[in-house]
């Protein structure tokens, strides 16, 4: 039922992009309006989504479980966070997107930019309904860990921010071969790539940090070059090189917007290609 | 950080190369890309895998090329090194200005060569002294005062350990550097498999050599509890004893997500698997007829009937998913063996040969357990090195410097007039907004 209602959050999200595109085609404020209003709508209900997911999980575990005191139930409640399947990440990757995207773009989540957004949690909502099992399946042991929780949500929050530093520099790059007055002025968009990048990276950070800790209780080491660390440190070593030519080098505008675009492509490969291409200890998310 | 460079001392050229950041972006690069290698060649295969995925040429190349364990390789490790010493020499190039910029006091020598930002003068019967205090207090916090013997001063700074961020970020990666070559070097990584009951005094360093612990340890019991039968596993329980000269020390239960130490090591619980503890019991029907046999794992038994030979190969504990199952090979006379597994609980999967039906009536299993046995000293540092990388994080990047100074003073017609001095050169955007506000607040008194 609640796989349904990812559905309609999909098709919410189609519509916002539909309506940002169209109210950028029309300049229409009108239409921006209704396409904010129908995004704040899809977040609301995928999040209640979200929450019904989680309580359903939680369910289901406490079937399993002999009774339990309160401290016992909010650890269930902790590890049972819909985190912990690929189907469950797509849907909090294509949450975090807009979530991030009105804290971090605020007036300028709209036009291009919102639609841009837009079509990317469409995305992965339509290949989270269509493509992946949605099932609920009980919690493998090496997942019973109160890192789940933090390490899933900082690595997607760092993911999403990443997405963000794509799209304004697709803009970026857009903009400067074909100016338009209705997007944002190129200083503009060359900030959000770095606001949003450096908030990847501090998140990216957290992801990789909590993970290797997570890994010496687990597994007895904190790094142990499995695909999914390693791309996650290719990630993090070019967006790091991308933040030290720019803080440093004086790097602006479009060299920094392709750096931006290459890293994104590594987010990409990290969360979707290791999973499918390449096997190790994550291959659990799939 | 930025660099001079003096190309006629070599001196100098080797310094101004090791702290440039040209050297830094490229050396990031370079471990990415040959990161990437790593995780698109298999690592750690034996030769003969590589000669026949790749070819004999490239197989060999890769084997020879250091590229089959290519993070321990002169590929990787070396541009480590080359970041590692390009990380030290920026620390020592920067550190102690942007130390002398932190500790520096905010004077008002300082404060008065700031960029102004606005005046704003109230008539000689107004005291603007309250709404001053007050607006400053609203829009920046507490303020630090100095009264000069014409003026009065309101200075305030923020972000001033901010030039410490990157070199609390650089340490912090040095740390963990350190970490992992310590636990390289003086760590011990081995593992230790131990059947029920069983109490071992060594275990396993790499594939040959036996490391001695100095006690023992005992496996009491190990169990694998499922969510349903034949379904995802619930729980890998091993339950440990400690001894020491024979002695019971200490009893834990080891999970996954919950190692257990004791004497400097920690056991993770790796892995585990069943093997057959005595007769597999096999019912046996040919053409009707039904009879029971005991097959000891290895060894032929002559079937009921003698129409061909039986040997259990191997047992599993849940082959698959269906649970307890016996890989049998059967041959008829001089034959080839023929082997096929049967499913204690589902007798009706998998094909049989030969004219013999078999079904498992009870396999007696035995679980092992499989611990991962380590010590690693370099472990603190690089936690060491994570709990510094985050404030370091914060300072660099989400603690702007900002200052702010208002000069309160009298003119020589007799207004007061306040002057807004102040400077943030990293958040442009943010300091314009706030000097608006703070401009309007104190001519209108209104707050927005």
């Amino acid at each position: 039922m609640i796989s349904q209602l990812f559905g309609a959050v999909m098709l919410a999200y189609l519509l916002v992009a539909i309506l940002f595109l169209t109210a950028e085609l029309w300049s229409s404020p009108r239409l921006q309006n209704a396409g904010r209003i129908v995004l704040w709508l899809g977040l609301g209900v995928q999040s209640a989504g979200l929450i019904g997911r989680w309580l359903e999980n939680y369910w289901l575990a406490l079937g399993h479980s002999p009774p339990l005191g309160w401290t016992e139930k909010l650890r269930l409640i902790i590890l049972h966070a819909p985190l912990a399947n690929f189907y469950e990440s797509l849907i909090f990757f294509a949450w975090c997107l807009p979530t991030l995207g009105l804290l971090a773009f605020r007036r300028y989540l709209k036009g291009y930019l919102g639609a841009l957004i837009a079509v990317l949690s469409t995305l992965l909502l339509a290949y989270a309904s269509f493509g992946v099992d949605s099932r609920i399946k009980p919690l493998m042991p090496a997942l019973k860990s109160n890192w789940l929780l933090i390490h899933v949500v900082t690595a997607f929050l760092g993911y999403a921010a990443f997405a963000l530093a794509f799209g304004s520099a697709i803009l970026y790059l857009v903009q400067e071969k074909r100016p338009r007055s209705s997007l944002p002025p190129l200083p503009v968009l060359d900030n959000l790539v770095y606001r949003t990048t450096v908030l990847g990276f501090l998140m990216l950070t957290l992801g990789i940090i909590t993970g290797a800790v997570w890994a010496e209780t687990a597994w007895g080491r904190y790094w142990s070059w499995d695909p999914k660390e390693t791309w996650s440190l290719i990630t993090w070593l070019i967006y790091a090189a991308m933040l030290h030519a720019r803080l440093l080098k004086g790097w602006h505008g479009h060299r920094i917007a392709w750096l931006a675009v290459l890293g994104f492509m590594a987010v990409l490969f990290t969360y979707f290609g290791v999973s499918f291409l390449l096997t190790g200890l994550h291959s659990y998310l799939t | 950080m930025s660099v001079t460079r003096i190309h006629s001392k070599p001196k100098s050229w080797l310094w101004g190369t090791l702290t440039s950041i040209r050297l830094t972006v490229f050396v990031l690069l370079i471990l990415a890309a040959v990161a990437v290698i790593g995780t698109v060649v298999p690592q750690n295969q034996p030769p003969s895998q590589y000669l026949a995925h790749f070819g004999d040429a490239w197989g060999e190349l890769l084997w020879r090329g250091g590229l089959t364990n290519v993070y321990f390789s002169p590929w990787f490790l070396g541009p480590i090194i080359v970041l590692a010493l390009n990380i030290m020499a920026c620390i020592v190039h920067g550190l102690p200005e942007a130390v002398r910029r932190a500790t520096r006091r905010f004077t008002i020598e300082a404060a008065l060569a700031l960029p102004e930002r606005g005046q704003v003068t109230w008539p000689a019967d107004v005291d603007p002294h309250p709404l001053v205090s007050a607006t400053l207090r609203r829009e920046l916090g507490r303020c630090r005062r100095e009264t000069l013997q014409d003026r009065e001063v309101f200075l305030l700074e923020r972000g001033r350990w901010r030039p410490l961020g990157p070199y609390l970020i650089h340490v912090a990666l040095l740390l963990i550097l350190a970490g992992g070559l310590i636990g390289k070097f003086w760590g011990v990584d081995g593992q230790l498999a131990l059947d029920q009951g069983e109490v071992a005094g060594a275990f396993q360093l790499g594939s040959r050599m036996e490391q001695p612990l100095h006690f023992q340890v005992r496996l009491d019991n190990f169990q694998v509890s499922y969510y349903e039968r034949g379904g995802i596993p619930k729980e890998f329980r091993s339950d440990l004893t400690f001894l020491k000269d024979g002695r019971e020390v200490s009893r834990a239960t080891c999970r996954v997500n919950e190692p257990v130490s004791f004497g400097g090591l920690t056991f993770y619980q790796a892995s585990y698997g069943s093997q057959a503890a005595g007769p597999i019991r096999l019912t046996v029907e040919l053409e009707g007829r039904r009879q029971t046999i005991a097959a000891l794992l290895r060894q032929p038994v002559e079937l009921p009937g003698g129409r061909g030979k039986l040997i259990a190969v191997r047992v599993d504990g849940n082959f698959q998913g269906y649970g307890p199952a016996a890989l049998l090979a059967y041959s008829a006379g001089t034959g080839h063996p023929m082997v096929f597994w049967v499913l204690q609980g589902h007798p009706e999967l998998g094909e049989q040969p030969g004219p013999y039906r078999f079904t498992v009536e009870s396999i007696p299993l035995r679980y092992y357990s499989v611990f991962q046995v380590k010590h690693d000293p370099g472990v603190w540092w690089v936690y060491t090195g994570f709990l510094m990388f985050l404030p370091g994080l914060y300072l660099a990047f989400f603690r702007p410097t900002e200052r702010w100074v208002l000069v309160l003073a009298k003119t020589p017609q007799g207004q007061w007039q306040a002057r807004l001095l102040g400077a943030s050169p990293r958040q442009r955007e943010e300091f314009a907004a706030r000097q608006e506000r703070l401009l309007m607040e104190l001519k209108g008194g209104t707050p927005s």
